[in-house]
């Protein structure tokens, strides 16, 4: 869908400024009320989710004016959905969307970002979102015996994904999920050197058609498998092709899960029994696109029915956060020995953003940072002696950050933890 | 309308670079308007400083704390207050919070809640700014209003620094009176988007004993968060009655035996929009809840300091209800639904679903004073919206107004509004006519007098109706003001 | 100039113009240490008209006016003129009481009516006020609103206007303003045809014009009705007295008393005070009294109203039971001999003649300001060091403290009282006095209502207030002849 269909979305912002923060009930405190990175890092409107829509509406009334300015606003913006959650809280409208489309159009209209144009024409070249270095794919999984899946039939295939395939320091959860995955005896395969990036993070900086065409690729060598289940250790890649794959028609019967979800199920049944590990406090950050982006994709088609309200015809559902993956992950948590949880202020829905969503690790370090940062003081808060999260991204940048600022906090994948105790 | 390079030097000079943005690109962001900059002051002197360029260019220019609706003008500069946003105390002794502009009601009551005490929260919601004057669901035990304020750290017009009551002369804030006449007199319209004269800085906020617990304890995912277990010595209720008088006595009989935490004179419409998350269940809601009310109603909270208190408060209003034939809805008896108002109702966290959801925008007349006046007025003001209803101009909500009473009935708020969508022009064209019609039989019939209205208006009409308020306030004005920075005299509209 | 004579005898009539040597010098002084200035004239108009004529005579002929709603003995010092060629406007023959409504709780008078004389029609519409402590009987309601004098009951006192609500002014310039819901729209009888109560305080508009009259002691116009909200009349009252030899419980428990909203009235006196305000006109009876009493009480009244009021006074009563053991407090029903019921009659009525706070020598002179309540035991001692090193103990002068503003901070009154005719006892108090502002205005007490000669020292405090007070008074009263001289200008 492209900007102008949002355009009753947009009109209805009515800059009740909701959006910038956790939705109201959950404030609980001075601290920790920010939902939105951005405008908590910029401070003028316009960094907000509202802002932009007005930015939005006003663009495609009077045109859009690319200054240095816009731009910058633009490519601020982690599309970490926060302030689309928390409007909905009270509001029918879609936020998130035309804030993402905003970009698109962007790009079509010829203002990509040029880090970002970068790591997209690289994913072009290479079919990886992080740099290849010399590396090759399957390099982590030398050595573990593990079967692949374009060779042999198997029930589940494990995408890696290109952060985790590719960072040497990411790796290790790579090789501790088929650890796991493997003790529970479960069929999986993986695409080795084959795999290929999902296209998501293209998608997400604005590159609508080299998302497509990337996800084409994807699709046809997860057909090639046959497997009926999809699993992933990446918050993103789960996203993409459990949300964004089935809202461009591209995902079909394909079950996606998380890992965090698998191991519920596999914990479920008795066929994963943990029983050593760490004497742990931890507090748990639940990554966006696991969180309330991973939010299935609703399928709807309608017409607004003219008049007083902006309701539509057939009713139109909204996704508004409640269906993420919340509770999978902190199930598993509970299920490790020794494993104490202690929650954050802004959890599940109203997570605060991990700062590596929306391309903005790659356009701006410094934002991507910043956004790390404020979560793991707020992590720090709790008096955990861990942040547990589910994404490489987010893993990546916090261990990043907390070299480079300092802090006791360790930082562990979920994965790492579960393949301590089993 | 970006600024001349000698003026943004100077602006920037002052906020930084990182904190201006003349940019005409950005401006539609902030409410639409050709705004000749934005800038967003961190301090007190930095507020000073802005406010003192005004001055030396010429240049209007209006403050906001967290921001709403509004009507500004272009080339107007445009301060955002957002970078103050420090709780700078909660005085538990003394029972005061001072707040700056960008600390939102939500924040500090989370703060207060730990501590047993509450805030007046506005009715426009949680996220907006603590400090302002202005009405809520709270009102009959919290006070409103610029009652509410004790000292206030004000930046004049001419970007003097004054410092009001004990702050100016001891330095703390418990009292904003004195010495002699009260400068409070001049700065009750701590309430944008109205004009106000000069940017206040720090405001103390009084405060009231908060009887429920120090945080709820919620279950569910947004948009629906349940209540895991209510809370002791609470109770949430709605009741509806016969005739709009019965309703009227019971709200009069519960203010005077000062019994409620709440009591919040919604219509259906508005308990159906608290408690349902989409317009669709909204709607269904509000068929439902219509069938179940016999006539007008209100909604009431009581909350006892022990469990004597709230057994003793529980049957005062019981018996009140009974004499006055009112009826408990059943729907609120159901406790996930008393869970969700009692919350939502008190941390005032779904204030958009009651008006913005349906259609984008609604346009309101807000009147404080008399209570028992004002709802006579506003029954006549909800028959005329129903043609609009009919011609499917407005959202069905049945004709409705609400208030409640202030202080426990001391005083009282009554607001009417019409919700419409911001697409269709005709909806607004009516909407505006209903509102002028309504408003000037209020004029004329002596009921009330907006004075948020146009400048022309106030000077031909509602000025001199009320006593020629409006040439005593220019005067006020041009000696706060002598270089006329503040727009439109200070007597600004809501709406364009 | 000086407003001519037959001008102000046509104005107010010959009757009600009064250049009398006697009366004159009546006027010329009051119970305060303020210079004795005598006025030219002393007027007593019975119309809003009438005070309308004399304001713009005044400004015609640069005449100052002090305004006057009380009758004597006044303490303050604001009823004296400042400058010679003064005319005093006495409002004490505007005595209508508009009307008292119970549904709205509220009522409006004009300044000539004394508590004396609104309390049993108030009462007789089931209504009553919220008084400050005792005023005197020829003490006008007007006056003591317009001073912010506090009130006994604060928790309900929600602002610190309370109960002031609306009133009528005529401003230095001759114009007459209405303030609040009163203002308009049509006159306040057309407001009253369809029902209008001129109750609510706020504006018109953005501005809070009430505010601004009130505590000016008569510097922007003079004030010729006001209305006030008005309390309920109890069904039942519980009074009690909790003793202490220190202050500080005293105040925690009052502070929680206020906050939980379960009292009514509720204020601290010292000994020397609560005997004064309890002593009966017999020789020896105050100091009796005054022996038996702790250091500082407590008092209370715990009240119900329409429905179920027993009920709602024992509930209440438990909940403070408890908070008393929690401060290891206990309220009593009576203390040294005095009742907390007799007590509850007296505080709600006028005082009884002679005014308490002359029962003791015959003279009063007060220092009163507010303050946080965790600050007033330090300027408590403060005062105490103080008067010490000037010979005199602790018992020897009353405290009074009343919180305020439902308990956001407290009036606090140290009572000098003195011998008029022992030229060294005025002397030492008028020392005592000039010192105990100085001191507790460098401690952090807030002069809110400054008089006489520590007005001058308290409004230069705060120059940037003054600075804007002062362009006040020039657009309000141009021609400076409103009591001109009381608060730096
Ligand atoms: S985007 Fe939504 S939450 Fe934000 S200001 Fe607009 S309506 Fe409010
Ligand atoms: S997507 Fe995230 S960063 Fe972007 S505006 Fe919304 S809340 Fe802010």
């Amino acid at each position: 869908m492209a900007l102008e269909e949002y355009a009753g979305d947009m009109s209805m912002c009515c800059r009740c400024s909701a959006c910038k923060f956790v939705p109201l009930q959950q404030v609980k405190g001075f601290k920790h009320a920010n939902v939105c990175p951005s405008i908590s890092r910029y401070n003028f409107h316009f960094y907000s989710g509202g802002g932009r829509l007005n930015l939005g509406y006003a663009g495609l009334k009077n045109g859009f004016q690319y200054v240095p300015r816009y731009l910058d606003v633009l490519y601020n913006c982690q599309l970490c959905g926060a302030c689309d959650v928390s409007c909905k809280y009270g509001m029918d409208m879609e936020v998130l969307r035309p804030i993402q489309e905003m970009r698109i159009k962007a790009v079509e209209d010829g203002h990509p970002h040029p880090a970002l144009e970068t790591v997209v024409s690289r994913m072009r070249a290479t079919g990886s979102m992080v740099p290849v270095a010399g590396r090759k794919r399957g390099d982590w999984a030398e050595g573990l015996g593990l079967r692949n899946a374009l060779e042999e039939k198997v029930e589940i295939l494990y995408h890696v994904g290109c952060l985790t395939s590719f960072d040497p320091e990411r790796q290790k959860v790579a090789r501790a999920t088929a650890r796991v995955l493997d003790r529970a005896g479960v069929s999986f395969g993986v695409l080795g050197e084959a795999e290929t990036c999902c296209g998501g993070r293209a998608y997400e900086m604005g590159h609508q058609a080299d998302f497509l065409a990337q996800a084409a690729k994807s699709k046809e060598l997860v057909e090639k498998t046959g497997v009926k289940t999809l699993v992933t250790s990446c918050a993103t890649c789960y996203q993409v092709y459990k949300v964004l794959y089935d809202r461009f028609g591209l995902k079909d019967e394909l079950e996606v899960l998380h890992i965090t979800q698998l191991l519920e199920r596999l914990l479920g049944e008795g066929r994963l029994k943990p029983s050593r590990g760490q004497e742990i406090t931890v507090t748990y950050h639940d990554p966006c696109h696991l969180g309330r982006l991973g939010e299935p994709w609703i399928h709807w088609q309608g017409k607004k029915i003219p008049g007083d309200r902006f309701v539509f015809d057939p009713p139109k559902p909204y996704r508004r956060g409640t269906h993420g993956v919340y509770e999978p992950p902190r199930r598993v948590l509970a299920a490790l020995p020794g494993v104490r949880l202690v929650e954050m202020d802004r959890i599940k829905e109203y997570a605060w953003c991990g700062g590596s969503c929306g391309g903005v690790i790659d356009s701006n370090p410094e934002f991507a940072e910043w956004t790390a940062a404020e979560r793991l003081a707020e992590a720090t808060c709790t008096g955990a002696e861990a942040i547990v999260t589910a994404s490489p991204w987010s893993e990546k940048l916090f261990a990043q950050v907390l070299a480079k600022n300092g802090g006791d906090l360790a930082v562990y994948d979920i994965v790492e933890l579960v393949d301590q105790a089993v | 309308m970006a600024l001349d390079k000698e003026i943004y030097a100077a602006f920037a000079g002052v906020v930084g670079e990182e904190n201006i943005c003349d940019d005409p690109a950005l401006m539609p962001a902030y409410f639409f308007t050709d705004f000749a900059a934005v800038v967003l002051p961190k301090s007190t002197a930095e507020v000073q400083a802005v406010v003192r360029l005004c001055n030396q260019f010429r240049l209007q220019f209006r403050p906001i704390c967290t921001g709403w609706t509004g009507f500004f003008r272009p080339g107007t500069v445009l301060l955002d207050l957002r970078r103050m946003d420090q709780i700078v105390e909660i005085n538990e002794k003394n029972m005061y919070a001072v707040v700056e502009p960008y600390v939102t009601s939500a924040q500090l009551q989370a703060e207060l809640f730990k501590r047993g005490l509450c805030t007046n929260l506005k009715g426009a919601g949680a996220q907006c700014s603590a400090m302002l004057r202005g009405h809520g669901h709270l009102d009959q035990s919290m006070g409103a209003d610029d009652r509410n304020h004790l000292a206030v750290e004000w930046v004049t017009p001419d970007g003097e620094l004054v410092r009001l009551g004990s702050l100016g002369s001891v330095g703390e804030w418990f009292s904003g009176d004195g010495p002699g006449p009260s400068l409070r007199s001049l700065i009750s319209s701590v309430v944008p988007p109205s004009c106000t004269p000069g940017v206040f800085t720090k405001v103390a906020m009084k405060l009231y004993h908060w009887p429920g617990p120090t945080r709820y304890s919620l279950t569910g995912y947004s948009p629906r968060y349940l209540l895991a277990e209510k809370p002791p010595n609470m109770m949430a209720r709605y009741y509806s009655f016969p005739t709009l008088d019965q309703m009227w006595q019971a709200e009069i009989k519960i203010g005077e035996a000062e019994i409620a935490l709440e009591l919040m004179g919604f219509n259906v419409a508005m308990v159906a929009a608290n408690i349902t998350t989409s317009n669709e269940e909204d709607e269904a809601m509000f068929k439902r809840l219509s069938q179940e009310v016999q006539g007008p109603g209100f909604f009431v909270i009581i909350a006892g300091n022990s469990p004597d208190d709230f057994a003793y408060k529980k049957k005062v209003l019981e018996t009140i209800i009974a004499e006055n034939e009112g009826m408990s809805l059943k729907s609120v008896e159901d406790p996930e639904i008393e869970g969700i108002l009692l919350t939502q109702c008190t941390r005032i966290s779904a204030s958009v679903r009651e008006t913005f959801r349906p259609g984008g925008n609604f346009k309101s007349i807000p009147i404080m004073g008399q209570r028992d006046l004002t709802i006579r007025w506003a029954v006549g003001a909800g028959q005329a919206k129903l043609p609009l209803i009919e011609q499917g101009l407005i959202a069905d909500d049945g004709g409705g107004f609400f208030g409640w009473g202030v202080e426990h009935g001391h005083l009282g708020k009554t607001e009417i509004f019409c919700k419409f969508s911001p697409l269709n022009p005709e909806a607004r064209k009516a909407v505006d006519a209903w509102a002028e019609q309504q408003s000037n039989r209020a004029l004329e019939e002596k009921y009330f007098a907006l004075t948020m209205g146009p400048p022309e208006q106030i000077d031909s009409k509602v000025g001199p109706a009320l006593s020629n308020y409006h040439l005593w306030w220019y005067k006020v004005l041009a000696t706060l003001d002598p270089n006329e920075v503040i727009p439109d005299k200070g007597v600004s509209k809501l709406h364009p | 100039m000086m407003i001519e004579r037959k001008k102000l005898a046509e104005t107010v009539g010959e009757s009600n113009l009064y250049d009398d040597e006697a009366t004159l010098e009546a006027y010329s002084r009051d119970m305060s240490f303020a210079n004795p200035t005598r006025p030219r004239f002393v007027v007593k108009p019975h119309t809003a008209t009438e005070v309308k004529e004399l304001v713009k005579l005044a400004r015609e002929t640069n005449t100052p006016l002090v305004p006057v709603s009380s009758g004597a003995p006044h303490f303050r010092g604001d009823t004296v003129p400042s400058t010679g060629g003064a005319v005093v406007v006495d409002l004490s023959e505007m005595k209508k009481i508009v009307f008292v409504d119970r549904a709205r709780r509220v009522a409006m008078v004009e300044p000539g009516v004394t508590f004396g004389e609104l309390i049993p029609v108030a009462r007789e519409e089931g209504i009553r006020l919220n008084m400050p402590l005792l005023p005197r009987s020829t003490k006008s309601v007007v006056g003591s609103m317009l001073e912010r004098e506090p009130v006994v009951m604060p928790s309900y006192q929600w602002d610190v206007s309370d109960p002031l609500a609306c009133l009528e002014v005529v401003f230095g310039t001759g114009d007459d303003f209405r303030t609040g819901q009163a203002a308009g729209p049509g006159t306040v009888e057309e407001q009253w045809a369809v029902g209008g109560r001129q109750k609510a305080p706020y504006g018109p508009h953005v501005a809070a014009w009430h505010r601004l009259v009130q505590g000016a002691q008569g510097t922007m116009g003079i004030v010729t009705w006001a209305s006030l909200r008005c309390e309920l009349l109890p069904q039942v009252q519980e009074a009690f007295l909790v003793g202490s030899a220190r202050l500080g419980p005293l105040l925690e428990m009052a502070r929680w008393l206020i906050r939980l909203r379960l009292v009514n009235e509720c204020f601290v006196l010292s000994g020397l005070d609560l005997a004064a305000v309890s002593a009966q006109a017999r020789p020896g009876h105050l100091q009796r009294l005054r022996s038996a009493l702790p250091a500082w009480t407590l008092f209370y009244v715990v009240a119900g109203y329409e429905y179920f009021p027993e009920e709602r006074v024992a509930v209440n009563i438990k909940d403070i039971s408890a908070l008393g053991q929690r401060l290891g407090l206990e309220p009593v029903p009576a203390l040294g001999g005095i009742s907390a019921r007799e007590l509850m009659k007296t505080v709600q009525q006028p005082s009884g003649e002679p005014y308490w706070k002359l029962r003791y020598k015959g003279g009063c002179e007060d220092v009163l300001f507010l303050a946080p309540f965790d600050r007033l035991e330090v300027l408590t001692e403060l005062v105490a060091r103080l008067a010490l090193e000037d010979g005199l103990t602790v018992g020897e002068y009353g405290v009074y403290i009343q919180p305020t503003v439902q308990g956001t901070s407290c009036h606090c009154e140290f009572n000098f009282f003195y011998d008029p005719d022992d030229a060294q006892d005025v002397l030492r108090v008028k020392r005592l006095v000039a010192a105990a502002v100085r001191s507790l205005l460098d401690a952090g007490a807030f002069f809110s209502r400054p008089y006489g000669e520590a007005a001058g020292i308290v409004m230069n405090r705060d120059a940037a207030s003054l600075d804007i007070l002062r362009r006040l008074k020039k657009i309000f009263d141009p021609a400076a002849v409103m009591n001109p001289g009381k608060l730096c200008f």
